[in-house]
């Protein structure tokens, strides 16, 4: 760990706003705010509750409150986005053809469609279970 | 730390997958790499069957209930203690990753790698011992 493990200085990344650079710029800031909305879904889910877990009745009254509601929902937006955009990186690291890069574009997209829309739909129909 | 570069960096070295994992001569930034994207891997096939578990509530509180008793048992603990482990590592190395990316803290990425895994270290032992004896 020297010198040459510095990054990027604020100049070069003015010098390159390129897509791949803003992208980059989406996942680290993504998981940044994740740090926050991950660290209070866990310790809420997992730590305050005696006994460990939420049973159905608890989650239906935590999930009804309107703050954590909308919460759980950015949670949800912003971890599967960053997930997806991450996986995608990764796959472009593996040097795919355009080809491919372009399948998996798509594939991540829809599934990570479906995975937010889903969640949400979760979120809403808890809430209304809830009353 | 010249192997740890934002995915999209130039400099970062192309590689096969099995050569990010080869551990042999491998100075600690490239394990902190490697071990970066073996834990974002797991967190995002965690986060899929995450949503597909949920779906248990929808069954109302027959199916919820009984999966949080079956949640409860010896090893489904041990999976909750591995889980954690991906997620402090995975964030606080993210936290110093994002940083000295956008350029914050360059110069002092030694220590921030030491001390923000020494934290997430910490906060695993806490949360393990929490997770078997909540
Ligand atoms: C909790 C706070 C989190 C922080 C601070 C964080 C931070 C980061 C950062 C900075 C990167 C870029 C790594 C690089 O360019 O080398 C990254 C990559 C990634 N993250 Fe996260 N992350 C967090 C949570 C998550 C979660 C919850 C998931 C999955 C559900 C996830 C999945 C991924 C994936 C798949 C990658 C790509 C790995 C790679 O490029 O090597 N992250 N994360």
């Amino acid at each position: 760990m020297d010198s040459t493990m510095s990054r990027r200085s604020p100049e070069q990344m003015a010098a390159r706003r390129d897509r791949s650079g803003s992208v980059w710029l989406v996942q680290a800031f993504s998981g940044l705010i994740l740090v926050a909305l991950l660290g209070i879904h866990m310790i809420a889910h997992h730590y305050i509750v005696e006994g460990g877990l939420r049973d159905y009745q608890q989650v239906l009254d935590y999930v009804s409150n309107p703050i954590i509601f909308t919460l759980e929902v950015l949670f949800v937006i912003l971890g599967v986005t960053h997930s997806m955009l991450g996986v995608r990186s990764i796959i472009g690291d593996m040097r795919p053809s355009a080809g491919t890069l372009r399948v998996a574009n798509w594939v991540l997209i829809i599934a990570g469609a479906l995975a937010i829309g889903y969640g949400i739909y979760l979120a809403v129909a808890l809430q209304q279970l809830a009353g | 730390m010249p192997d740890i570069q934002p995915t999209t960096d130039k400099a970062r070295p192309k590689s096969s997958l099995k050569a990010w994992f080869h551990p042999r001569g491998r100075s600690i930034s490239t394990i902190a790499f490697a071990l970066n994207r073996l834990t974002a891997i797991g967190l995002t096939l965690y986060l899929f069957l995450h949503l597909v578990v949920l779906s248990q509530l929808l069954r109302g509180p027959e199916g919820w209930n009984s999966f949080v008793s079956i949640a409860k048992s010896p090893i489904f603990l041990t999976l909750d203690v591995i889980l954690l482990f991906g997620v402090v590592y995975h964030m606080f190395n993210g936290i110093r990753v994002a940083l000295v990316g956008m350029g914050v803290a360059n110069q002092r990425q030694k220590g921030l790698f030491y001390g923000l895994v020494g934290i997430a270290l910490i906060l695993f032992v806490v949360g393990a011992v929490l997770i078997y004896t909540k």
